[in-house]
């Protein structure tokens, strides 16, 4: 049982290049692309506790690293990926090592400060940039076999995005994933308990960071074409809504936030400016309604049989 | 052989004196109780040797090694455990979680097990619940180890705190008001599974605590704390029958 569901819906996911329209096509990239990016954020913010605001910035770094890995470096799109994605998951551990002694305002300051610094540093060596006019990005290839056809990198982003969801549920279930936790809830007790919580902040930015580079490199890949307007604040922020809307701590959660705001826009075509406002109550109403995001939908509802029947045990009357 | 030591022990607090001159050792095996009324220092006592507070002045040795100064992660990874008047559960998590989380760093395994889930992890995750399943069955939580730490009594969070500490494997455990907000009842079967545990685990304890009862049943050992300063130490019937003692504790609450 455990296995058939991620199967039925990888296959489901994995069919969609045999009816959709290369649009519809390059939005279900654009979903599973936000999924991975939000699966990581969601272990730094949800798990961690730790705030960034900028999460655009690693993506920045994961985007730009493919492109010129590819062009500058030679390297092939498969090979260049990976690299660049450990290059960002470095980053962030370098970005989380000042951040040790900080948590909350603080933190989301020194975040914002670098996001600043990012955005300047690409604004600012064009040559190897393209600055903001942006850069083009060639099309990757793998084995040699170019992904010219739509359907294959399609695949690719689909088999990532899998794994990305394999990847944080096992993390979240893991020692790591309880340390993470410890750390939100009570740094004192986690230290108590031999968790080293100052080593810790740097190892979830890196966390975080690996997510949001590989997310960046699938990005550059798909839309062919970066430049830094795409890795801003206002992109960070949606981040946030994301797994906030979804459920923090919630691997189900980074999934349907990232997938409901990226399938949003085309739901509010019609309804032009007033989509902001639609933004707007959609994330007051889930905070007011839904603490837990829509992940905690499901425990709000009442007793149906067939949650009854799901529930993992029978409850016992306090001892 | 001396296992805990603290030798000349001071902290101040903008001029107050929470610790002053305090010298305590500590014999491996034994249950040493650390009495006091309120204010006396005994928290600050446990906050100083576990590394949550810097001494301003005098020196800890744990094990032979002077480990003062050093952080409370790098303390506890060193065996020594503590637990928490407040019990500073992980709120949000299950009981069963709040264990797991005490066995961090005796599950070795990496990132990159953890990422792949299947293998190692696995195995070791695995054990680890059998073992946490029996720490919380040990102080008679195992009915109640799905359930979220903060929707339970304090009493129970009290238990809890123990088995989590019990499960960073300590060789030293420092708890901080074991039996707070238990009855009576309660406070006798928490004072007995103490005991057992510290004999069948080998592990030397420091109690502090409120209830003159259980601690008198429970140490081998006793300090008397009383404004930051040590009053008395010895065996507990000797401390019973101390006329300084009497007058500044037992006199106005036993």
């Amino acid at each position: 049982m455990r296995i058939v569901i991620p199967v039925i819906a990888f296959a489901a996911v994995s069919s969609v290049p045999l009816f959709a329209t290369s649009y519809y096509l390059y939005l279900a990239e654009l979903a599973m692309i936000n999924v991975v990016v939000a699966l990581g954020l969601n272990l730094l913010c949800g798990n961690g506790g730790l705030i960034s605001l900028c999460n655009g910035s690693f993506m920045a770094a994961g985007a730009y690293g493919t492109a010129l890995l590819t062009s500058e470096a030679g390297l092939s799109g498969l090979a260049a990926l990976p690299a660049a994605t450990l290059l960002t998951s470095l980053l962030g551990a370098i970005l989380g090592y000042p951040a040790r002694r900080l948590s909350g305002l603080y933190l989301a300051l020194v975040t914002l400060g670098f996001l600043e610094l990012v955005q300047i540093a690409i604004e600012e060596y064009p040559d190897i940039t393209g600055g903001i006019r942006g850069l083009k990005v060639a099309r990757p290839a793998i084995l040699g076999l170019s992904l010219q056809s739509e359907t294959a990198l399609y695949l690719l982003v689909a088999a990532l995005t899998a794994f990305a969801i394999f990847a944080a549920w096992n993390i979240q279930k893991s020692r790591f994933g309880r340390a993470l936790d410890a750390l939100r809830q009570s740094p004192f007790a986690a230290r108590s308990l031999g968790i080293p919580v100052a080593r810790m902040k740097p190892f979830a930015f890196a966390l975080n960071a690996a997510f949001a580079g590989c997310a960046g490199g699938l990005f550059a890949m798909v839309t062919g074409f970066i430049d830094p307007t795409e890795f801003g604040v206002l992109e960070s922020l949606k981040h946030i809504t994301f797994i906030v809307v979804g459920g923090l701590g919630s691997v189900a959660g980074s999934v349907l936030g990232a997938a409901l705001f990226t399938a949003l826009p085309e739901f509010l075509r019609g309804t032009n400016e007033y989509s902001e406002l639609v933004y707007g109550l959609i994330l007051l109403g889930t905070l007011l309604f839904f603490p837990r995001g829509l992940a905690g939908l499901w425990e709000r509802l009442p007793a149906l049989p067939l949650q009854r029947a799901a529930s993992k045990e029978p409850v016992h009357g306090a001892s | 052989m001396v296992l805990l030591e603290t030798e000349g022990l001071s902290i101040n607090f903008g001029g107050v004196a929470a610790l002053a001159d305090v010298s305590i050792s500590v014999q491996p095996g034994e249950i040493h109780g650390v009495i006091g009324p309120n204010g006396a220092g005994k928290t600050s006592f446990i906050n100083a040797v576990t590394g949550f507070v810097k001494a301003d002045q005098g020196c800890i040795r744990f094990d032979g090694a002077d480990v003062t100064g050093l952080a409370a992660s790098s303390l506890s990874a060193g065996g020594l455990g503590r637990t928490f008047q407040h019990a500073e559960l992980f709120g949000e998590c299950t009981l069963l979680e709040n264990v797991l989380t005490g066995f961090y760093r005796h599950q070795r395994y990496g990132l990159l097990a953890a990422v792949a889930g299947f293998g190692k992890a696995a195995r070791i995750e695995r054990q680890t619940r059998k073992q946490a399943a029996g720490l919380l069955a040990q102080f008679g939580l195992a009915d109640l180890a799905q359930h979220r730490a903060s929707d339970l009594p304090f009493g129970l969070q009290k238990r809890a705190d123990m088995a989590r500490a019990l499960a960073a494997k300590p060789r030293l455990l420092l708890l901080d008001e074991p039996v707070a907000g238990m009855s009576e009842g309660e406070a006798d079967e928490t004072a007995a599974s103490i005991k057992q545990l510290a004999r069948e685990l080998d592990i030397t304890l420091v109690v502090v605590e409120h209830n003159m009862r259980i601690l008198m049943s429970l140490a081998t050992t006793v300090t008397v704390l009383a404004q930051g300063r040590v009053l008395a130490r010895g065996r507990p019937d000797v401390i019973r029958a101390n006329p300084e003692v009497i007058r500044t504790y037992l006199g106005e609450d036993a």
